[in-house]
């Protein structure tokens, strides 16, 4: 026995593997830049390597004596006789990031109405004006979708109320929230309620139920007074006016953590972003989500998508990311989030809820959508999709189909099994492919096909771009310990 | 636009390899793909001045791709029967 006692081996029983071969474990690698390369293993630990370290790694030619070797071993891209837990490791990691699409659909959206007050170019859900009653959502189709919704065995269920423009038909929300409480004095999920509003009708009454129960306000601001008034137009053109008095508002009766605000990027955006972000601090709201448009609604209808590539976004995205750790040296904690959902896979064992980057697609399974008719559509673009006339990702109504039906439709489960990234081509071998996911809907509306072709995607452009730039901010000590510490 | 063929030694790189490879550059290119006695023997056109380099690089990463997946897939499936066991998600 050990002079240590039982719980400690000897040095040398460290050092078994030595003159032995080591075994790969399974990973995956892509470009990052001139002559480097990302490895990643299946659990998405990663590291930077060069092309003869690359080659030396699969060859099993790595001095077991380097610091590349042990790198390679603690984040488990090869084992030897020394590491016998590797395997049982993986396992668990691989478990944990597994976790969410175990616990099933968590977001479940209710259009309540596809009234509203503005007349966004870009909007990306074709909306009615706002006096046509026809296109808003009745009690009976509500109770219908809450049945639904609590059928879903995810332990923690959100709720959010979207539109058109939701707070035109409040008596639904309130009727809504009240009934998902009585039935959640049986099921007892941990229920949220958020509502998307452009905040136009948020008065004391408003403000008031949603202190009493604690939801959740999400708004649009598009940047400074000029910028938002022109993309976000309503009658008297003083959209900002309105957002900024109401994000007030809430951040005053609610508290700063219960409201918060997301951005869409059109052409007139692509040369400000800096001066987007200063209104974002100026109205005390600590983080930014630096979206590009989707290939959706109205966005489509009218050209706004064909007006700006993914190059120039990314230009945008990267200055704004670089003014945002500007921010953070100064010691202002502010957030750009999608850079956050990205780290957040990098650096942690766990997954996202973010939809758009999850394999198998988070539609249906994550989040999904009842329009204000009682149809069921697999994710917000579907809608969106179905709007502009093509109903693909409709998987059924709340009127005429039952919890089976809908989520063992042949559509879903077709789009689910094709849309999984491990078996994708281009997908399955990208080194990238730990931190990315699948977006079928996106695929269809752009290449109608649900797999699509990434040679010629767009959101394969756009996260690769996203990638490579984080994990190479990621080389500087100082950037690295502020992203760090954005991750949640 | 200019006229290029590659050929690669079949006893060296899978055909699988090789259509792996050409396929990331569909956006690029269109490609003909040809057996030649022992070669597989690629032409295309292209004006992009390295798109011959860029081709070769990539046939060698899907080669080490090939060998990684190859010498790999067991302990894939190990560690993914392991992360479900218990979980009751498969039977």
């Amino acid at each position: 026995m050990s002079p240590l006692g039982k719980r400690f081996k000897l040095v040398d029983d460290f050092n078994q593997a030595e003159n032995h071969d080591y075994h790969l474990l399974p990973s995956r690698f892509a470009g990052l830049d001139d002559g480097r390369y990302l490895l990643s293993n299946e659990v998405g630990e990663y590291l930077v390597v060069d092309r003869s370290q690359l080659e030396s790694y699969v060859k099993k030619a790595v001095d077991q004596d380097s610091d590349f070797y042990h790198d390679l071993k603690s984040k488990h891209f090869l084992f030897d006789d020394d590491s016998n837990v590797a395997i049982d490791l993986l396992a668990l990691k691989y478990r944990t990031k597994a976790l969410r699409t175990s616990q099933f659909t968590s977001l479940h959206l209710f259009v309540v109405t596809l009234r509203c007050d503005y007349t966004c170019q870009y909007c990306q859900v074709s909306r009615q004006t706002d006096d046509k009653h026809a296109f808003d959502m009745s009690e009976e189709t509500a109770r219908k979708a809450l049945a639904l919704v609590f059928r879903s065995p995810s332990p923690a269920i959100k709720i959010e109320f979207q539109g058109g423009e939701p707070l035109l038909n409040f008596n639904l929300i309130q009727y809504v929230v009240s009934e998902a409480k009585k039935l959640n004095e049986t099921h007892k999920r941990d229920l949220q309620f958020v509502i998307t509003s452009n905040l136009s009708f948020l008065d004391d009454t408003v403000l008031a139920f949603c202190q009493e129960h604690g939801i959740h306000l999400s708004t649009s601001l598009d940047g400074n007074e000029a910028l938002h008034n022109s993309n976000r137009p309503r009658p008297g053109k003083n959209s900002y006016e309105i957002t900024v008095k109401g994000i007030k508002n809430a951040q005053r009766f609610l508290g700063r953590d219960k409201i918060g605000a997301l951005m869409t990027t059109t052409e007139k955006s692509l040369s400000q972003v800096r001066s987007i972000i200063d209104t974002y601090l100026e109205h005390n709201l600590d983080c930014i989500f630096l979206r590009p448009l989707s290939p959706y609604g109205f966005a489509v209808k009218n050209h706004q998508t064909q007006k700006y590539d993914i190059d120039r976004w990314f230009e945008f995205y990267k200055e704004g990311l670089d003014y945002i750790l500007e921010i953070n040296r100064q010691g202002h904690h502010f957030v750009e989030v999608y850079t956050q959902i990205i780290l957040t896979k990098l650096l942690s064992p766990f997954n996202t809820g973010y939809v758009d980057l999850q394999s198998p697609s988070g539609a249906a399974i994550a989040a999904i959508v009842y329009n204000y008719d009682g149809d069921v559509y697999a994710s917000d673009e579907a809608r969106m999709l179905a709007e502009m006339g093509d109903r693909k990702f409709r998987l059924g109504s709340v009127h005429t189909d039952s919890y089976e039906d809908i989520w063992l439709s042949d559509v879903l489960l077709d789009t689910l099994e094709s849309s999984l990234s491990e078996s994708a081509p281009m997908c399955h071998d990208c080194g990238f492919l730990p931190y990315c996911g699948t977006d079928p809907v996106y695929h269809y509306a752009t290449q109608q096909d649900v797999v699509g072709h990434k040679a010629f995607s767009g959101f394969c452009a756009k996260n690769m771009k996203i990638f490579k730039h984080v994990i190479k901010l990621l080389e500087d000590p100082d950037t690295k310990k502020i992203l760090t510490n954005w991750v949640r | 636009m200019t006229k290029h063929e590659l050929s690669f030694d079949v006893r060296v790189f899978s055909l699988e390899t090789i259509k792996r490879a050409l396929y990331r550059y569909q956006d690029k290119c269109s490609f003909d793909i040809q057996l030649r006695d022992s070669d597989i023997v690629i032409a295309f056109e292209s004006s992009i001045e390295d798109m011959a380099d860029r081709i070769k690089r990539e046939v060698l990463d899907q080669d080490l791709r090939d060998t990684i997946s190859k010498q790999t897939a067991n302990v894939r499936q190990l560690i993914l029967a392991n992360a479900f066991s218990n979980t009751g998600l498969i039977g």
